[in-house]
Formats: structure tokens, sequence, C-alpha cells
């Protein structure tokens, strides 16, 4: 099964294109370092041949055919002419001189030949030879050869090793590439079999790491990370379905009631325009409450940052204090906008005003009657920073992360309206910009922080 | 408005919504023509002049933004009202710069589209030119910023004054929460608080108080009307 998936997998392949390449470039130089070997001791082989021929030729010339006998008799009986071989013939064959027995068949009056004959000075039985014939002036023909056994046996050497390194190369390479192979598969296989028992079991199976910190760890030890994750969020989503199901309820059961009473009762104009009019108030809440749940996702999917412009902060918060201006005066709080004059940053105008909207909203909600609610802005070293600050009971220490989750509401204000949804969105507006939110205890009330990290000028910041 | 700007194109392919908008148009006084795709809506909008156009942005055949633009680009100038399922902002804000006039997200109240309709259709209308306008004993100076009642001015902040303004310009038309948050403050979304109503009742205060007779009238589950009685 491992075997069949080492043969099947993509690296095997990789491996086996590389050894196939290499064992190319490997054969091509044995090739070319074969054949240059061979050519050059065969072309120093010939060139003495020629030079000695050439010499013969000229005895010849000088002493007539009997000096020529004389020396080719004489080169034979030389030691260090051992391995040449002489013929000398007469017209019809006949064998003036020489240690062949006779004029090698195939041999031409003129020209290189190669042939095997028995050679009595020879050490060798039947060695190859080469030699040249040439015709000479009166007729008789003349062949200077060299035993070129030794050579042969050379050659046949190279050749032998130069077959055995690249033999030796590629089986080497191969059972490399199949022990490599086998291990990546063995490492992906676990990540499958990791994946699989997922699909069917569930999100608490993690992938197995080996402790050799290498690429492959880190990947399974990412893949763990990414499965924390999204067990993490299946977790909030969930909650968020479970808290959505609890407060649509409420309003459609209440609903319901309502027309199920009215179905039984007798029609009654006055009684029945009320309990419409009521119904499409509830219906309202439960679209309301449907309309921020997909724009906090929406916000919070949003990858693209299209609508993002230079604002200045100041502007958007001084147009959300002068929209809350009077819900404040109605509490008698004193709502005032204090800080820098002008505090520039990039970012949607628009979901920043809903942010502070709700920010603004809750301090006055939740602070103290006749309290007081300050909207700060102000730029420090690492950016823009918006704080909203009330003076009411705030918001215990224990409870500051779980406020931002959806429908998340603190016991002291489950009467007081409102969905629960605000700091959801207002935490999807400050990820979708890059700011770290804080929370922070007024004392008395609560001070909540949105810094603007300056980087969200620029890059997309990673989501916490 | 004129005979001929009483005649609306809707363009919807759902036939139950179609049916409604027909329905409800027409008790409300308007001619109304019913297109169920783009095609059938470049036609009758090429074919005939309407006060107003509402269009699905989901139509079976063509986008309706492309239809949008195509009858723009064949010159007719009619006010478009969008009526999408997509709420997402970005939807919204495509819309408009296609050359849709506002736009309504699905599910909507009838009483807003009606709302949205008036203001439409009176847009088409010649465009006063008198830089005071005056509803009963109101007065507003569109150049001073200012306001007053039976000649004693009403102190009123810039936000309150434009929210006034866009309410006298309505005169005698119901305008939504939304359609105030859209002009007054620019904000395209529900801030699903009664902030509006807070803030209105603040100038109503200013507006009305101590006044022969209020101008500032709440229509419930829509919004407001400002009219002078009789």
């Amino acid at each position: 099964m491992l075997l069949a998936k080492t043969f099947r997998s993509t690296t095997f392949r990789l491996a086996l294109i590389a050894i196939g390449t290499f064992g190319l470039i490997v054969s091509a130089i044995f090739a070319y370092v074969y054949w240059s070997t061979v050519s050059y001791v065969r072309s120093r082989s010939d060139r003495a041949i020629v030079t000695e021929q050439a010499s013969l030729r000229e005895v010849f010339a000088r002493s007539g055919r009997d000096g020529l006998i004389a020396l080719i008799d004489q080169r034979i009986a030389d030691k260090s002419f051992a391995d040449h071989v002489y013929m000398l013939s007469g017209p019809g064959a006949v064998v003036l001189a020489g240690n062949l027995k006779q004029w090698p068949d195939g041999a031409t009056a003129a020209g290189w030949t190669e042939f095997r004959a028995a050679v009595p000075t020879l050490a060798a039985q039947d060695p190859l030879l080469r030699g040249l014939a040439a015709t000479l002036p009166d007729g008789s023909r003349l062949l200077v050869g060299h035993d070129i056994s030794d050579l042969d046996g050379f050659t046949a050497r190279i050749r032998a090793a130069g077959i055995a390194v690249v033999v030796l190369i590629l089986a080497l390479a191969a059972v490399a590439s199949i022990g490599v192979t086998r291990r990546t598969v063995a490492r992906i296989e676990s990540i499958n079999a990791t994946s699989r028992a997922i699909m069917l079991a569930g999100l608490d199976q993690r992938i197995p790491l080996r402790g050799s910190h290498d690429e492959w760890d880190r990947v399974a030890e990412n893949l763990n990370l990414m499965l924390d994750r999204i067990e993490s969020l299946m977790g909030d989503v969930k909650q968020v379905s479970d808290n959505i199901a609890h407060d649509l309820r409420t309003p459609l059961t209440r609903m319901r009631g309502r027309l199920e009473k009215a179905y039984h009762a007798p029609r009654d104009g006055e009684g029945d325009a009320a309990l419409i009019g009521d119904t499409i108030a509830d219906l309202d809440i439960v679209l309301a409450m449907f309309a921020s749940l997909t724009r906090i996702s929406e916000i919070e999917t949003r990858a693209r940052r299209g609508a993002f412009r230079t604002v200045n902060l100041v502007e958007i918060a001084g147009e959300v204090v002068e929209l809350y201006d009077a819900a404040a005066e109605r509490d008698s709080t004193r709502l005032d906008l204090a800080g820098d004059a002008e505090v520039l940053m990039t970012g949607d105008r628009d979901l920043l005003f809903d942010a502070i909207a709700n920010l603004v909203d809750n301090a006055i909600k939740h602070g103290r009657a006749g309290g007081r609610v300050t909207v700060t802005c102000c730029n420090s070293a690492d950016g823009a920073v918006i704080a909203v600050a009330d003076d009411g009971p705030g918001i215990p220490a224990d409870q500051h992360d779980r406020v931002f989750k959806r429908f998340y509401r603190l016991e002291q204000s489950r009467y007081t309206p409102g969905n629960g949804l605000g700091l959801s969105l207002v935490a999807a507006v400050a990820s979708l910009h890059g700011a770290k939110i804080e929370l922070r205890d007024n004392a008395p009330g609560l001070l909540v922080r949105l810094c603007f990290a300056r980087s969200a000028n620029g890059a997309p910041e990673r989501r916490a | 408005m004129t005979g001929a700007h009483r005649r609306i194109l809707v363009v919807e392919d759902d036939p139950e919504t179609a049916g409604q908008l027909v329905e409800q148009l027409t008790t409300s006084g308007y001619d109304v023509d019913l297109a169920a795709n783009g095609r059938e809506a470049l036609d009758r909008g090429a074919a005939r002049d309407y006060a107003v156009i509402t269009i699905d942005r989901m139509l079976p055949d063509i986008d309706g933004i492309a239809v949008m633009r195509q009858m723009r680009d064949d010159g007719i100038a009619v006010p478009f009202l969008i009526i999408s399922a997509l709420g997402e902002i970005d939807d919204r804000v495509r819309g408009l710069r296609a050359g849709g006039d506002d736009y309504l997200v699905k599910p909507f109240s009838f009483v807003e589209l009606l709302a949205r309709l008036e203001a439409l259709g009176r847009r088409s209308e010649t465009v006063a030119k008198e830089t005071i306008l005056r509803v009963g004993d109101l007065a507003i100076d569109l150049i001073a910023r200012s306001a007053s009642r039976g000649g004693r001015r009403i102190p009123l902040l810039p936000k309150e004054f434009q929210l006034l303004e866009y309410l006298v310009r309505n005169e005698g038309r119901v305008v939504s929460r939304a359609m105030l948050l859209q002009h007054v403050w620019d904000l395209h979304f529900d801030p699903s608080t009664n902030i509006i109503d807070v803030y209105v009742g603040r100038v109503r205060r200013k507006v009305d108080d101590q006044q022969a007779y209020p101008l500032i009238h709440t229509i419930r589950g829509i919004g407001y009307c400002l009219r002078a009685p009789g």
C-alpha cells in the first residue's frame, strides 16, 4: 500500500526525471572521455606507423629493394620494434620480407587496414593488427603495421569502468529517491489520515509531530493551529446560533401568541389594528437583528478595503457626538469631545462612524444618568487613538473579553434595550482597521480605547 | 404631480412581490407597469416616460445594474429606485454609482417605499429657486442657514438646520428615519437605535414648542412629516 503510493507520488516521479537526466549527462561525459582517449591513443599509434613507413620508403628510394629488405629484417630482429609488423610483397604476392606469413586478406594496395594474423615475434596469439599499405615505385607492396591488441584491451576497460559507474550511480539514486519518497509519502499520509479522521469523527484529532523540527513538523504544527482556530470558530458559531435561536424565539413567541389569541377572538377593528402594528414592530426587531448579524459577518469577512480613505477621526467623532447630543441631553448626561483637533488615519468612514456610535450609545445607555461621557481622539506615537469613557458602573474585569461575543449581555443590562451585538460590531470594525481594543476601569466607569496601528495605513493587518 | 408623472415602472421577477407592489402602488394612486425581466424593462423604459422606475438588482436575464446603465446610456433620465436583497454596504454604493438615485433593501415596509417614491418623483419636477422656504409661519433661509417661526428666530445647530431643511423640502411628504440618516448624516446603514427619534425630538421641541400649531408630525412605524395645518 505504502509502496504503491510511493510509486504514484509526485516526489518519486520528479526523482525519476532527475535520475534520468543525471544518468544521461553522466553517460554522455563517459562517452566523450572514452571517445577522446581512444582517438588520442590511436592517432599516436597511426602517426608512428606513418613515420615508420616514410622512413622505409626513403631507404627504398636510397638503397633500392635489397636495402629495404635488409632494413626490414633488421627491424624484425630489433627488440624495440617488437610490436611492429612488416610485409614487403613482390608481384604475384611473393613475400620478399617481413614477419607476416602472407599479405593479409582485405588489405588493399594502399591505405589503412585492420586485420588479425599470427605473428611469431609477437607475444599475443592472433593479435589485432592495424597497418598502412603502400605500393612502391617498382610495383612491390609495403605494409607497416602495429599490434593494437593492447589499445583494444585499454578501451574495453575504460568502457567497462564507465558502464559500471553509470549503473552504480543510477542504482544509488534510485534507492535514495525511493527512500526520500517513502518518507515524504509517509508524512503526507499521516496528514491525510488525520484529515480523514476529522471528516469522519470531528475536529478533536491532531496531526502527530515527530519532534524533528523539520519542515514537515512545521507544516503539521501550522495545520494543527489552523484546526485549533477552526474548532474555536465552530464553538463561536454554535454559541451564536444558540443565542440567535434564543433571542429570536422571544419576539417570535410573542407574535405567535398574539396572533393566535386574535385568531380565536372575534374581529375588532381597533384592537386588530393595534395588534398588527405591534406585530410589525416585533418583526422589525427580528429583521434588525438579522441585519446587524449579516452586517457584522460582512465586515468580518470583508477582505478588500475598497472604501478606505484618509479620514479625520475627530471629524467623525464630532458628527457622532452631535448625533448623540440629543440622546445625552435627554438622560442629562454631559457628552463631550476632547483631544487633538485633527487625527488623520486611513479607514472606512461609515464603519468608523458606526463603531464610534455604538461605543457612545453604550456609554450613554449603560453609564450613569446625569453622568459624563467623554470621547477623546488623539495622535499617539503608534497611530490614531480614540477613547470613549463613562462614569457608570463599568464592566467587571473578568468579563472584558466576553463582551465582544455576539449577543453577550451583562446581567445588569439584560433589561436595557439592545441586542448584544454592538460591541461585536465594534470588534469587527476594529479588526478590519487593524486596531486594538482595550477595556479599562475608568474608576468609576468604563474606558474603551481603539488604537489604530500606523501600519493600518498600508498593508492589511492580520486578524486577531 | 402631473398625470404622466404618476406612472411607475416596477421591474421585479418574483411574481408575488410584483403583485403586492402593483396592488399597493395602484391603491396609492399610481399607474403601474410591470416588467418581469431586464429585457422587458429596457423595452418599456424606452417606450414610455416614467416618473420613477423601481428595479430589482437580481433579475433572471440582465443584471439590474446593467439595465440601469443601458437606460442611462440611451439618455433616459428617469430616477431609479434600486430594490435589493443584497444589503451589503459595497453593494449599495455600487448601485448608486451605476446611476441609481436611491436604494431600498429587502425586506422593506411599503410605507418606506412610498416615501422614497414620493421623494424621487418630486425630484424630476422643477427645482425651487427661492432661497427662503416657507411652510405656515416657518421660514428657513438657505443662505443664512437660519430658521424662524412667526418672525422669531429658532436657534439651531448646523445638523439640526440640515434636518429641518430636508423636512421642509419634503413638505407634506412622509420622510423615513433611513432617509434622514442618508440625507442628513450621509449614513448608508441603520444604527439600529432610536437615536434619530431622539434627535428629531429635540428639533421638534425647538420648532414646535409654544407655537400656535405643530409642524413636525410623527408618522407611526415609518418616520416624520412636516406640514402646516389646513
